[in-house]
Formats: C-alpha cells, structure tokens, sequence
C-alpha cells in the first residue's frame, strides 16, 4: 500500500517534470527550431534547386549553383568569384593578425594598471563597438574620402595616386574590419592576462631567460585560450563581412558576404546565393570545430568554447 | 629603468589606439555641426542639420520602427529566453547537448547567412500563404530569434550562481510553483532579467544585416535608413542622425559606468 503510493507520487514527479521541460524549454527550442533551423535547412535546400526566373528557385535538383560559384557561367569559365573566395579569406587572416598584434600589448597594459581604473578602461575598448556598424564605417568613409588629412598625407607619401581616396579599396577594408573586431580580441586576452600566473614568469628569470623567451615560454601559452577565443570571434564573423567591404571596399574590394547577399538583394541568383551560404557555414563550423581541438590539447578546453 | 621605458611604450600605444577607437565618431559628430555640405572642410558652425532631421518625416517614422522593434523584440525575447533559461537549468542534469547546439547556433551563425535564411523562408512563405509579408513583424520574428540565445544564458549562468540549498527553502515557504516563481525565483534573478533585456535591446538596435534582409518597404529603421543615404550618397542630414545615436551611446556608457560604481560600493 505504502509501496504503490510513492510509486504513485514518483510517477507523478517524473510527469511533473516532463511537463515542466515542456513549458520551460519547448516554447525557446521550438521558435528557434521554427524560425532558424528550418529557414537555414530550405536555404540549403535552395543550392540544389535550378535558377529560375526573376532569381527564384525552382526545381529540378542540379549542382549548377555550385559549378557557377566556382566561376563557371554561359561564357566558360572566369576567375571572378575564385578572387572574392580568395580575397575573403586573406582579408580575414590579415584582419585577425593585425587585430592579434594590437589588442596583445592593450589587453597586457589594462592588467598593469590600477584596479580601479581598469573597469573604465575596458569600457572605453568597448563603447565604440556599440554604435551602429553603419555609423562606424560611415566615419571611415568621412576620414578617408578624397581630400580629408589622411588621403593627403597619403598622397603626399606617393601611397595613392593624386586626387584620390584611401577608400575604396581593400586598405579601407582591413582598417575597418581591424577596427570592428578589436574589442572582441582585446576582452578575452584581458581575461588570460588577469589570470596570469606570474610566478612562472618570475621562474623564467631567475632561470636568466631573455626576456623573449620568459615570453614565449612562461607568458605566451598561459594567454593561448583567450588568444583563441579571440580568433573564433574576430575571424568567424570577419569571413561573412558584408557591411565594411559594401561600403570601403567598392567593386574590387568584394568579399564572399557581399557575393552572397547581392545574389539576393537584387533577386538575381537565389541558388547561387545558397551555395555561398553554404561555404560560408562550412568555414564556420571548421573553424569552431579545429578551435575547439586545440583547445582540448592545451587543457583550456572550457574556455575557448565562446 | 627598462621596465619604465616598456611602460611609457605600452602607455604611448594605449593613447594612440583611443585616438583609433574614437576618430570616426569624433568625425561623425563634428562635421555634424558643419554649416557646408562636406566631409572634407569645417566653414562654420552650424545646427542647420539638426533642423532638417526634425522635418525629416522618413527620419522620424525609421526612429518609431526602430524604437518598436527593439522594444517589442526584447520583451518577447525576455519572456521566451527566460523560461528557457530557467528549463535548462532545471533540467541541467539530462543530456541536453541538443539544446545546447539550438542555443549557440543563432550565435555563431553568420549574420548574413542569418538574414538571408530567413528572408528566404519567409519570401517564400508569403508567396504560398499570403502570411508573414515583409515588415515589422518578420523583423520581430528574426531579432526575437537572435535575443533569445543571450537571454537563456544570462539568466541560466544567473542560476548556477546561486546556492542550491535557497531552491529547497523556497519550495518549504512557498506552496504552488507560481508562488514561488513569483516571491522567490523573479525577484532573485531580477538583475540578470534587467541585463538580459538592456542586452537585447542593444542587439537589436546594433543590427543592420538581418534587419535589412528581413524589412519590408514601410518598416525602414534608423541603420536601413542611413544606408540607404549612404548608398544614394545623399548624406546632409546623416552626419546629425548619426551624432545623435553616437550620444544615445555615450548616455548608455556613462549609465553602465554609474552602475559599476554603484556595484563596487
């Protein structure tokens, strides 16, 4: 009898708790399920479909989207999009180098600095990134056009021919994307520089290490998750850009981000447009997936899953 | 004495990088007060810009869709993201890995492919149904879907923080789940919900590339607007637009700031 009841009452508990995963999580997993995964699963779906007319996709199933992504179109073949392929991934690489050599010594410099100050100093790493990424690359635009201080100074170095601009061009690219990511580079390496065990770096020099080498061998991999996680968030997003080469780059400047979105903006290619798409997922699932393998053998494991 | 030059060195950079950081804007907001139309050369000063905003009828109405948006997105997304929180927090010891990859996947994915997805979906949606035409309320739907990720985990890393043996006195005090919910558990978590709502706020008005792909013609917002000028390279009134949401940062900045102070003591 006794036995039967709180049988009875587990059972309850455990349909209890069913129904409470089923108003707790369901409502969330469900709108994300509805209103992502499957947009995503069709715009997959979309690559394999045959272009048809106005730019929608129809059926049948082909992989003429993806052969004309990789420049073969009605006239053979052109190296067009293998340059803006190629061009994204270089503009993101040197993007990510240069952001790694900047945000290095200001994350190490905010730790050197009185705790009180360093909140504020943080902050100020971070406020520019909260206007509007139009607003910021629409201030590049205003600094580099023709005629302003810095095209001159540019000009005057023989850098640019005369009366012209610094932007567009794939220089005006890379400064702004160097300066859109800088905050996300500059935030995680100040979390391993606060964490830093100095009594390591205090090993090295008494152990008479140069100074480079206290570096790269008692500094350098203490600060390897942060630099990490760094480089998923600054090199991810920077490999889909599509505002800052929209608007410094001009046509020459054309990264895979903006190949992909004027496939749908101007309605001309949606399957093309897919199969963009599709490479850029891919990038991005490589890129977290070798992140976190590195992560794992360093033992930071945690940390470097953003 | 090599230490102090290495300082002084880091110090020099720290400044120069400001300078980086706040040049464009500082730009932005000077040639906002500029009597000439240029970017180029400062003739005056002049509030000649700000003037027109106020009788910029599309400016006005892309500020109340943008203000809508945000506002309307954040809450749905507060409510919604807050009982998933919760559920993964309750649930925390199942095997949720599932729920895990739903939840990270609105952030990692690339916001354009973000945007395009849904602009495909619901393109196409309208074309078969006659629902869900390009507007506001698919704008709503998409910026809900990236808010409702950042929200869960405020208010789950909120729950992990506290001590579990509270959840046992509150479930002695408090008879029903709702009683408890709403004596115990809200006000509990009632800073993370504050965050978590600021925090979606924030995106929301910080987004461009999933707002632009997902607008219909009426539902322009302030970013789709001043692309649009920049596009057209009609840009008088810009500089003063701009100068204004640069402002609405600096405000938002020195609040958070006041906050942190408060926090400490």
């Amino acid at each position: 009898m006794v036995e039967s009841s709180r049988m009875a009452s587990r059972g309850r508990a455990v349909v209890g708790e069913s129904r409470h995963l089923l108003f707790s999580v369901a409502p969330g997993a469900t709108w994300i399920v509805v209103f992502l995964v499957l947009p995503s699963l069709y715009l997959m779906a979309v690559a394999f479909m045959t272009n048809g007319p106005y730019g929608l996709p129809q059926m049948p199933l082909t992989l003429n989207s993806f052969e004309q992504l990789a420049g073969f179109g009605f006239l053979g073949w052109s190296p067009g999009n293998l340059y803006t392929l190629l061009r994204s991934l270089w503009q993101t690489f040197l993007a990510t180098v240069l952001v790694v050599i900047v945000a290095y010594p200001i994350a190490y410099y905010i730790t050197t600095c009185r705790i009180k100050w360093r909140a504020i100093m943080l902050l100020l790493v971070v406020v520019p990134s909260w206007t509007n990424q139009v607003i910021r690359t629409f201030g590049w635009m205003n600094l580099l056009a023709p005629g302003t201080p810095l095209s001159d100074l540019a000009q005057w170095l023989g850098f640019i021919p005369p009366n012209m601009g610094l932007y567009p061009s794939n220089f005006a690219v890379t400064l702004g994307l160097v300066y859109n990511f800088l905050p996300f580079m500059v935030l995680p390496l100040y979390a391993a520089f606060e964490k830093l065990d100095t009594a390591q770096v205090q090993a090295a020099q008494d152990l008479y290490a140069s100074p480079l080498r206290a570096f790269w061998h008692a500094v350098f991999p203490q600060t390897l998750p942060g630099l990490l996680a760094g480089t998923v968030l600054v090199a991810i997003p920077a490999f889909g850009m599509y505002v800052i080469p929209e608007l410094l780059g001009g046509g020459k400047g054309m990264m895979l981000g903006n190949l992909v979105a004027n496939q749908f903006a101007g309605g001309s290619n949606w399957p093309l447009g897919a199969a963009g798409a599709i490479l850029m997922l891919i990038a991005t699932f490589i890129g977290l997936f070798a992140m976190r393998r590195i992560g794992k053998r360093l033992g930071g494991g945690e940390e470097v899953v953003i | 004495m090599k230490k102090r030059t290495l300082q002084r060195g880091l110090s020099a950079f720290w400044w120069l990088t400001l300078i980086f950081l706040y040049l464009p804007l500082a730009v932005v907001v000077f040639f906002s007060f500029n009597a000439a139309n240029s970017a180029a050369r400062f003739t005056g000063f002049s509030l000649r810009w700000y003037e027109r905003l106020l009788g910029n009828e599309q400016i006005i109405s892309a500020f109340w869709n943008s203000m809508v948006l945000a506002i309307v997105s954040a809450v749905l997304a507060l409510v919604i993201g807050c009982l998933l929180g919760y559920g993964m927090y309750r649930h925390r010891h199942r095997k949720l890995g599932w729920l895990i990859v739903l939840i990270y996947l609105p952030i990692v994915l690339p916001d354009i492919v973000f945007g395009i997805s849904e602009m495909a979906f619901f393109v196409s949606i309208h074309r078969y149904t006659g629902l869900l035409q390009p507007g506001l309320l698919t704008m709503i739907i998409s910026h809900v879907t990236f808010q409702i990720p950042f929200v869960a985990l405020i208010v789950y890393s909120r729950l992990v923080g506290l001590d579990p043996t509270l959840f046992e006195a509150a479930k002695d005090l408090y008879a029903t789940p709702f009683k408890r919910a709403w004596h115990f558990l809200l006000p509990t978590i009632k800073p993370a919900l504050i965050s978590a709502f600021f925090l979606s706020f924030t995106l929301s008005i910080d987004d461009f590339v999933i707002s632009f792909f997902t607008s219909g013609p009426e539902s322009a917002t302030l970013p789709i607007y001043i692309w649009g000028a920049i596009k057209k390279g009609v840009t008088p009134e810009i500089n003063a637009i701009a100068a204004l949401m640069i402002g609405a940062v600096a405000i938002a900045a020195l609040m958070s700031l006041l906050f942190n102070r408060q926090g400490q003591r």
